[in-house]
């Protein structure tokens, strides 16, 4: 920031607020795009449970840490 | 055998055709034989911004569906001989492409030229999908405002999940063009400076484009900006071109043009 701006008290740049919206935008969206492939490998889970037993639900969530992606699948199964 | 880059953005509105028009006039300048292809069907725009939308007769689609010969549809430049054209189509409904005659066709040209442009259109439905599946180059074009670099984020994390190069285990190259960027809103803290855009985008840069009213002026005329000498958006990217044939350039040093006042207290 340069000397006028600072003895007129400019306010915080509009820059900045923008880049601290898309980084928290961004870091959530890119958690959700990472898998693209979730709905089909779903159905496909579905398809290979139902081979063996009847199933009633599968659902899959997503976490990431810093270095590891964790899917975690829960399979309800049909009585 | 030539190589395959595409511009694309996600975003519309971002200067992809235009971007890509002078690109393909410094390559040919720079002794490559390059053809530039539209893939926006149904909203061309390539064509009168290069200056030849007179001389159109077929366009790609005309060539998918085997109403012409290649040779017919494709359109020479008028000041390059290196640098041909094929339009896309104006009338026809877009979801006309299919894959594997857009392989073939991308085939049959790498075998004539070095390098192929193929224009994305905007979104990230079929016509991008078809733009970016035979790729091994990725041009991603955001201007610094919040909902391009979105939306190019969106593109870059979805090039390599739609293209044949990545699923045969290989990557393409991706690079960032930051276009339309004004110096003096930057220095004032009022716009993304290219350091910001790319440390969201997290890929390499290989060309930063002024804004630059002589653009809209080059438009006008269908010269592209790149044939003006003097204009710094054409010099821009001219050195992209270079960069894209491998030679280090340095970077434009775009600063805001100071007054006395603020010369004297910055």
């Amino acid at each position: 920031m340069s000397l006028v701006n600072r003895l007129f008290g400019a306010k915080e740049s509009s820059a900045s607020t923008a880049r601290d919206r898309l980084n928290i935008m961004l870091s959530h969206e890119r958690a959700s795009n990472s898998f693209p492939f979730l709905d089909d490998m779903r159905n496909d889970i579905i398809e290979v449970i139902k081979k063996y037993t009847s199933v009633e639900n599968v659902s899959i969530r997503t976490e990431q840490n810093q270095n590891i992606d964790i899917l975690e699948v829960e399979i309800t199964l049909g009585k | 055998m030539g190589q395959v880059i595409t511009v694309t953005s996600g975003k519309g509105g971002v200067g992809k055709s235009t971007s890509l028009a002078n690109i393909a006039v410094a390559l040919a300048d720079l002794g490559q034989k390059v053809i530039a292809i539209d893939f926006d069907i149904g909203l061309r725009n390539l064509d009168m911004i290069l200056g030849l939308e007179n001389r159109i007769v077929y366009d790609v689609v005309d060539v998918m569906e085997g109403n012409c010969k290649l040779p017919q549809a494709i359109i020479n430049d008028k000041h390059s001989k290196n640098l041909s054209f094929l339009p896309a189509s104006q009338s026809k409904d877009k979801n006309i492409l299919d894959k594997a005659k857009v392989n073939s066709l991308v085939e049959t040209l790498k075998l004539d030229y070095d390098v192929i442009l193929l224009d994305s259109p905007a979104g990230i439905e079929g016509g991008f999908e078809h733009a970016i599946a035979f790729a091994d180059q990725a041009l991603v074009i955001s201007t610094p405002d919040i909902s391009s670099v979105r939306d190019a984020d969106r593109v870059i994390g979805i090039i390599d999940a739609k293209s044949l190069k990545a699923q045969q285990g290989d990557e393409v190259t991706k690079h960032i063009i930051i276009n339309r960027i004004k110096p003096e809103m930057v220095e004032r803290g009022d716009m993304l400076s290219t350091d910001d855009v790319l440390k969201i985008l997290a890929l390499p840069l290989i060309g930063v484009v002024p804004e630059d009213e002589k653009v809209i002026s080059s438009t006008n005329t269908g010269e592209p900006v790149v044939r003006d000498e003097k204009a710094l958006s054409g010099e821009a990217y001219r050195r992209i071109a270079q960069r894209i044939m491998g030679q280090e350039v340095e970077f434009l040093d775009l600063k805001a043009k100071k007054g006395i006042f603020k010369r004297m207290f910055a």
